[in-house]
C-alpha cells in the first residue's frame, strides 16, 4: 500500500482543477475512478490490510469514488458550457442604435398650439398659399391703395395674384362656407418679401376664429389667457393694448411677460420685459357683410401669431433662417 | 414718427416721466418704439480746461492748444479768436457726429496734430453763437461729458404709428392723446390776426382740373421775404426731430407739417409762369425732374401742380427743382392742400418716392385743417423771413370731405366689450379726444368725429376708442359659452399627422424647406420642356435669384438640404418633408396646389458602430420605407414597377420603380440619377421617394377591421422556380396574392439566384408560403394538394420550370 486515500483524494482533485478541457478531465477520470484506475487498484489491494481496517478502508475509499465522480461531471459541465459560449460579455460597449427621426421644430409647436385650441373646442382648416388679392386684402377690409398693405410686405403672382401675406384668408374661406357658431384654428405657411436675423420670406402662421352671438372682448381675453398659460406657464403674466388690423375692429396686440427675464428686462425683450406674440381683435363687421353673415347678429374675434417667433422664445433660437436651412444638428435637437 | 418731449410740452403740461409717458402712450395704441434722448451725439463732447496755448508754427490764425480732459491732456489746433488758458470750453473727441452729419476725425492740420475740436455754441447746436468757442461758465467738472455737466436732456419718442391713426403723425396729435390720457387741457398755437395789403386775387388764382385727385387746395402769398439760415428756435425745434434746417422757408413748412401734421409746400412764386396755379394729371409718359434732382416719368394718374404753362410740382410727394424756393426768392406762395389718399399712395408707389408728405396725405391729413396750418405757415414765414403777407386767402375747395353722424348705443357697447361703463363715461371719454358727443336717450349717443380722426366710421370704431381710453387691461376676462359648433373634416390632417409619426418612427427627419425654388431647378432635375413641373408659378418681385418660382417638386429642397449637410460634414442622412408644390393652371386664376410627401436616404444604412462593418444604405433600404409607409397607412393592393427609361429625368434608369395603390399610380421611388447629382454639385448618391398624398387617403380604409386570428397551427412549403430572367421576381408574389386562397396566410419571397448550375438567361426564385386554416389543423395531405396546384399554376403563367 503506497498512499493512502487521502492522499489519493488530494491528488485527484488537484488533477481535476488543473484540466481545462475534456480531454484532460477524461484522462484523469480514467486514471483515477477507470476500470483500472487508481482506486480500483486500491480497492483490489484491500485484501493487503489487516482483517479489521478492511470494511473501514472499503467503505471511505467508495466514499472518494463517488466524490470525484462528482467532481468530474461539475468540471465536465464547466467546460461544456464554457464551449457553449457563455461567457461573459463587455457590457459597457455602445448598443446597436434604435434610430428615430426627429419631427421639425415648427411643425411640433404648431401642434403644440393646435392641440391646445383643439382642447378648447376649435376645428383644424387649412387653405391655398398662393391666393387671390380679394381673399387675402380686400375681403379682409384692405382696400386697394391703401397704407394698411404696406404693414405686409407682398410677394406678388399678379395683379390679383399673391403669395398669402398671412393666414387670415382662411377667415374669409371658412365663413364663406360655414355658418356660426364657427370655432377654427388655421395653421400655414405664409410668405413676406423680407429677410433678417427675424424674418424669412416664409413662415407659419396659426390664425384662430370664433364667431357666435355675443362674443365680446373679454371673451378674447379669456380665451387668449388659457392658451398662453398652457403655452408658457400659469405665471406668465399678459397684456393686451390697442393697435389696427384692417380686418378687427377693436384690435389688440398681445403681450406676454419676458419667459426669459419674467418682466426684469434683458435682451430678448429689449429691456422691456414684455414680448408681443399674437396680434388680435374683434372680427370687423366690413367682413361678415363680405361673407353674408348677419353683422347685427354675430360677432366673433380672431387671433393670430407667429409659429418661428413662439418656438424662438421657447427654445432660445436667434435667428430665425436656422428653421430653414434643416441642418441636422439644429433638426437632432429637438 | 418722432416726437421730442420739450416740443410735446408746448402743448401739453406733461406730468409724467419719459418712461412712464412711453408706456402710456403704448398702453392707448401708439406703440412707443424706442426712446433716446436727443442730446445724446454730444456724448463725446467733453468739459475742457485749456491749459496751454502756443501759435501753430505753420499757420498764422491757428493756434495749438492743450486740453485737459481730467485725465489727459489733449492736443488740439483751434481757430477761434477768444481762447484763454484756463478758459473751460466744449471739447468733442474724435467720432462725434454734429447734427449736420459731420464726423469729427483726428486730424493734422498744417503739420499739427489735433485729437479734438473746441466748439461753438452753433457747432454743438446749442445755440446761434458762432463768434467763437462757448465758454462755459460756473464751476464745472473736467472731463464731465457735456450732456450731463449742462443737464442737457430731451428724450425723443419713436412712435411706430399704425395706418388708421394719421392725426398723429404731428406732435399736436400725440399731445392731444396725452392731455385727453392726464386729463388736461391742450393749448393749441395762437394764430393772431396778420397784417396784410393788397388782395391775393389780383396777383394769382387756383384752378383744379382734377378734383377727385385733389378735392382741396388752398394758397396764400407772401411778399418782400428774405431767404435766410432759420433762427435758433426754429433749428432746434427741427433737429429735436431728426429733421436737417435747410432756410426759413422751407424750415417752416416742415415745422407746421411737423406741429400740424398738414403737409405744406412754398413755391418761389416769381418762377411760376403766369404766376398763377394749376392742379391737372400728368400727360402720360411726361417727365419732371422733382426736388432731389430726379428726372420723373410720369403717368396720366398721377397729379402735378402746374402753374400757367408746366408742371412745378408732384402734388402731395414732391417739388419740382424748376420753383423750387432759393436764396433770391422774395415772393412765396404756399399750398396747403387735401389730396385724395388713394392717388397719393399710387403715385408714390409708381415713381418709388416716398416723402413725409405722402406718407401723411396717403393715410389722410385733417381734410378742415387745410387753411389754419396755411395761416400758422404764413405767420411764422413773416416771423423769421420778414416780409408782408398779400390779403386773402385762396380756398379751391371742390368736394367736401364731409363727416357723418355714427349712433352707438351703449348697451351694446358694453355687451362687446364686456364692460359696464355708464353712458357718461363712454361720453366723456369720447370728449377727451374731441369727439362731439350727444346723448339721445338712457341708451343712444349721437357721436360726430373731429375732422383729424378719418378712420372713425362706425359704432365698433368708437367702441375701441372707448376700450383704448378706458384701458384694455381694465376690461374683465371671460369665458364664452362653448356651443356646440360646425365639425370640420379633418380626415387629410389625420393622414398628414400620421405620416409624420409614421416617418420618424421609421428614423426620417422632417426638413422644410422654402416654398420656392430656382427657375432653374428644373433644368437641373432634366424635366422635359412639355414636362408638367415646368408649369411654374413665377413671382414678380423674388427677394433672391434662387427663389424666383414657386417650387413643382420638393426633390430640389432636399437636394440642397443634402448639400448644405455634406458641406458640414454631415453624409448620412434620412429626411422627409410634407408639402405643397404649385403647378400653374392656365384654366384658373390659382395653381393647382398638391401636397407631397417625399423621403430622402444618403449615406450609411446605420451609423458606424462596432457591429458590423459599415455598409451603404441602396434601392432596396428605401423601397423597405415605402412599403413600411403602406403597410402602416393600411394601404393594399401596392404595385411596383420598373418605371420607363423615358421617364426617368432625374431618377437613375433600371433603378427607379413606380408605385402604384389599386392601378393608380401615385409617385415613384429609387436612386436619383447620376447627371443630377453632378448638377447639384453632390458627390454622394441619394435614394428618393415621392408620393402625391392626395392619392393616398382614398385607398385607406375608413374603418378598420381586424381579422381573427387562428388557433390553428400553420405549415410552411417552398416553391423553388427556374424562370427567364426578364419577368420581375416580384410578379410571383402578385400572382400567388392573385389567386387569392383562402389557406395562403403569408408569402415571403427568401432569394433569388442567377448563374451556375441555373441555365443562362434564366433566374431561380424561391417563395414560401405559409398556410393556416381559421377552422383546422391543416392535414399535410391537403396542404400538399394546394401547394402543388399552386406550383402548377405558377409554371403555367410565367413559363416557369422546376430545378432538376
Amino acid at each position: 500500500m503506497d498512499k493512502s486515500i487521502e492522499d489519493i483524494k488530494d491528488e485527484a482533485l488537484k488533477a481535476i482543477d488543473a484540466a481545462d478541457d475534456r480531454q484532460a478531465v477524461e484522462a484523469v477520470s480514467t486514471r483515477y475512478i477507470g476500470r483500472k484506475g487508481v482506486i480500483t487498484q486500491f480497492l483490489r489491494n484491500l485484501s493487503n490490510l489487516p482483517k479489521e481496517d478492511r470494511p473501514g478502508a472499503g467503505k471511505r475509499a467508495n466514499q472518494v469514488k463517488e466524490l470525484l465522480q462528482k467532481a468530474i461531471t461539475d468540471a465536465l459541465s464547466a467546460i461544456d458550457a464554457r464551449a457553449a459560449g457563455d461567457i461573459e460579455i463587455d457590457v459597457s460597449l455602445p448598443g446597436r442604435s434604435a434610430q428615430r427621426g426627429y419631427l421639425h421644430p415648427v411643425t411640433q409647436v404648431t401642434h403644440q398650439i393646435c392641440d391646445i385650441f383643439r382642447r378648447l373646442g376649435f376645428d383644424i382648416a387649412e387653405g391655398p398659399e398662393v391666393e387671390t388679392d380679394y381673399y387675402n386684402f380686400q375681403a379682409l377690409n384692405f382696400p386697394k391703395d391703401h397704407p394698411a398693405r404696406d404693414m405686409q410686405d407682398t410677394f406678388f403672382v399678379s395683379d390679383t395674384v399673391v403669395l398669402r401675406t398671412h393666414t387670415s384668408p382662411l377667415q374669409i374661406r371658412t365663413m364663406e362656407k360655414y355658418k356660426p357658431p364657427l370655432r377654427i384654428i388655421m395653421p400655414g405657411k405664409v410668405f413676406r418679401c423680407d429677410s433678417d436675423l427675424t424674418h424669412t420670406p416664409m413662415f407659419n402662421q396659426v390664425e384662430g376664429l370664433m364667431v357666435d352671438e355675443h362674443i365680446s372682448l373679454g371673451d378674447l381675453k379669456g380665451i387668449l389667457t388659457v392658451f398662453v398659460h398652457e403655452m408658457f406657464d400659469e405665471q406668465t403674466g399678459l397684456r393686451f393694448r390697442p393697435s389696427f388690423f384692417p380686418f378687427t375692429e377693436p384690435s389688440a396686440e398681445v403681450d406676454i411677460l419676458c419667459v426669459i427675464c419674467r418682466g426684469e428686462g434683458c435682451r430678448v425683450c429689449s429691456h422691456s420685459g414684455w414680448l408681443e406674440i399674437l396680434g388680435s381683435g374683434m372680427v370687423h363687421p366690413a367682413l361678415f357683410e363680405n361673407v353674408g353673415y348677419e353683422a347685427d347678429r354675430y360677432t366673433g374675434f380672431a387671433f393670430g401669431m407667429g409659429v418661428e417667433r413662439i418656438a424662438m422664445l421657447k427654445y432660445g433660437i436667434d435667428d430665425i433662417r436656422k428653421f430653414f436651412e434643416n441642418d441636422m444638428r439644429f433638426l437632432g435637437q429637438f | 414718427m418722432k416726437a421730442s418731449l420739450s416740443w410735446l410740452n408746448q402743448y401739453v403740461s406733461i406730468d409724467m416721466n419719459a418712461s412712464d409717458l412711453a408706456d402710456t402712450l403704448t398702453m392707448v395704441g401708439l406703440e412707443v418704439d424706442s426712446v433716446t434722448d436727443r442730446y445724446e451725439y454730444l456724448n463725446t463732447v467733453l468739459v475742457g480746461r485749456i491749459v496751454e496755448i502756443v501759435p501753430h508754427p505753420n499757420a498764422q490764425r491757428l493756434t495749438v492748444c492743450k486740453v485737459d480732459t481730467g485725465n489727459r491732456l489733449v492736443p488740439v489746433v483751434c481757430g477761434a479768436p477768444n481762447v484763454k488758458v484756463n478758459m473751460l470750453a466744449p471739447l468733442a473727441l474724435p467720432g462725434t457726429q454734429f447734427l449736420d452729419g459731420t464726423v469729427l476725425n483726428k486730424n493734422t492740420i498744417r503739420g499739427e496734430t489735433s485729437e479734438g475740436m473746441l466748439c461753438s455754441e452753433v457747432e454743438l447746436g446749442l445755440g446761434k453763437d458762432r463768434s467763437g468757442i462757448l465758454s462755459l461758465k460756473g464751476s464745472l467738472e473736467v472731463g464731465r461729458k457735456l450732456p450731463q455737466a449742462l443737464s442737457l436732456s430731451d428724450p425723443v419718442f419713436e412712435i411706430d404709428l399704425t395706418p388708421n391713426r394719421p392725426d398723429c403723425l404731428c406732435i399736436l396729435g400725440i399731445a392731444r392723446e396725452i392731455a385727453a390720457i392726464q386729463k388736461t387741457s391742450l393749448a393749441y398755437p395762437d394764430i393772431p390776426v396778420m397784417e396784410a395789403e393788397g388782395e391775393i386775387a389780383d396777383h394769382t388764382s387756383v384752378t383744379i382740373e382734377a378734383p377727385d385727385h385733389c378735392p382741396r387746395y388752398a394758397a396764400r402769398l407772401l411778399t418782400g421775404i428774405a431767404v435766410a439760415p432759420s433762427p435758433f428756435w426754429l433749428q432746434d425745434r427741427l433737429n429735436s426731430v431728426g429733421l436737417r434746417p435747410i432756410n426759413n422757408i422751407v424750415d417752416v413748412t416742415n415745422f407746421v407739417m411737423m406741429e400740424t401734421g398738414q403737409p405744406l409746400h412754398a413755391f418761389d412764386f416769381d418762377r411760376l409762369a403766369e404766376n398763377r396755379i394749376v392742379v391737372r394729371t400728368a400727360a402720360m409718359g411726361e417727365t419732371f425732374t422733382t426736388l432731389d434732382g430726379k428726372d420723373r416719368k410720369l403717368t396720366d394718374e398721377m397729379l402735378m401742380i402746374c402753374d400757367g404753362e408746366k408742371p412745378v410740382a408732384v402734388g402731395g410727394v414732391m417739388g419740382g427743382l424748376n420753383s423750387e424756393i432759393e436764396k433770391t426768392s422774395r415772393r412765396v406762395l404756399i399750398e396747403s392742400a387735401y389730396f385724395s389718399p388713394p392717388h397719393i399712395r399710387k403715385t408714390a408707389r409708381t415713381l418709388g418716392l416716398g416723402t413725409d408728405a405722402s406718407h401723411r396725405f396717403e393715410r389722410g391729413v385733417d381734410p378742415e385743417n387745410t387753411v389754419t396750418a396755411l395761416d400758422r405757415a404764413a405767420q411764422l414765414m413773416i416771423e423769421v423771413g420778414g416780409g408782408k403777407l398779400i390779403s386773402g386767402v385762396i380756398d379751391a375747395h371742390p368736394k367736401k370731405i364731409s363727416r357723418n353722424k355714427v349712433t352707438l348705443s351703449a348697451g351694446r357697447t358694453n355687451r362687446f366689450l364686456g364692460t359696464d361703463l355708464s353712458q357718461k363715461t363712454m361720453a366723456k371719454l369720447l370728449e377727451s379726444i374731441e369727439f362731439k358727443v350727444d346723448i339721445e336717450d338712457a341708451d343712444t349717443l349721437t357721436v360726430v368725429h373731429p375732422s383729424f380722426r378719418v378712420d372713425v366710421h362706425r359704432p365698433v370704431d368708437l367702441m375701441e376708442e372707448i376700450a383704448r381710453l378706458s384701458g384694455y387691461n381694465d376690461i374683465p376676462t371671460t369665458f364664452p359659452p362653448i356651443s356646440a359648433g360646425t365639425k370640420l373634416p379633418s380626415r387629410d390632417l389625420d393622414v398628414r399627422d400620421n405620416i409624420l409619426r409614421i416617418m420618424t418612427g421609421f428614423g426620417f427627419t422632417e426638413a422644410i424647406n422654402y416654398s420656392f425654388m430656382s427657375e432653374l431647378s428644373c433644368d437641373k432635375l432634366r424635366l422635359p420642356a412639355d414636362d408638367f413641373r415646368r408649369r411654374m408659378v413665377e413671382i414678380l418681385n423674388p427677394l433672391t435669384e434662387d427663389q424666383t418660382v414657386m417650387r413643382t417638386s420638393l426633390i430640389p429642397g432636399l437636394l440642397e438640404t443634402m448639400h448644405r449637410n455634406a458641406s458640414q460634414q454631415v453624409r448620412d442622412l434620412k429626411l422627409f418633408e410634407t408639402g405643397k408644390v404649385f403647378i400653374n393652371n392656365s384654366l384658373e386664376e390659382l395653381p393647382d396646389e398638391v401636397e407631397i410627401l417625399a423621403g430622402l436616404w444618403t449615406g450609411l444604412r446605420k451609423p458606424v458602430s462596432w457591429h458590423s462593418a459599415p455598409e451603404d444604405c441602396e434601392y432596396y433600404d428605401i423601397k423597405g420605407v415605402v412599403e413600411g409607409l403602406f403597410q402602416a397607412l393600411k394601404i393594399d393592393n401596392v404595385k411596383y414597377s420598373r418605371m420607363p427609361n423615358d421617364l426617368c429625368f432625374y431618377m437613375r434608369p433600371g433603378h427607379t420603380a413606380q408605385v402604384h395603390v389599386n392601378r393608380s399610380a401615385v409617385g415613384w421611388v429609387g436612386e436619383i440619377n447620376d447627371q443630377v447629382l453632378k448638377n447639384h454639385d453632390l458627390k454622394q448618391t441619394a435614394f428618393i421617394f415621392e408620393l402625391d398624398m392626395s392619392r393616398l387617403s382614398p385607398h385607406m380604409p375608413e374603418l378598420q377591421q381586424t381579422r381573427s386570428i387562428s388557433k390553428y397551427p400553420a405549415i410552411a412549403r417552398d416553391i423553388t422556380l427556374i424562370m427567364n430572367i426578364g419577368i420581375e421576381s416580384g410578379e410571383v408574389l402578385i400572382k400567388i396574392r392573385e389567386f387569392d386562397e383562402a389557406l395562403v396566410e403569408s408569402i415571403q419571397l427568401f432569394s433569388v439566384f442567377e448563374g451556375g448550375p441555373i441555365p443562362a438567361g434564366k433566374k431561380s426564385v424561391s417563395v414560401r408560403i405559409t398556410y393556416r386554416s381559421i377552422k383546422e389543423t391543416l392535414q399535410d395531405e391537403a396542404i400538399n394538394q394546394l401547394h402543388r396546384d399552386i406550383t402548377d399554376r405558377l409554371m403555367r403563367a410565367f413559363q416557369a420550370s422546376l430545378p432538376v
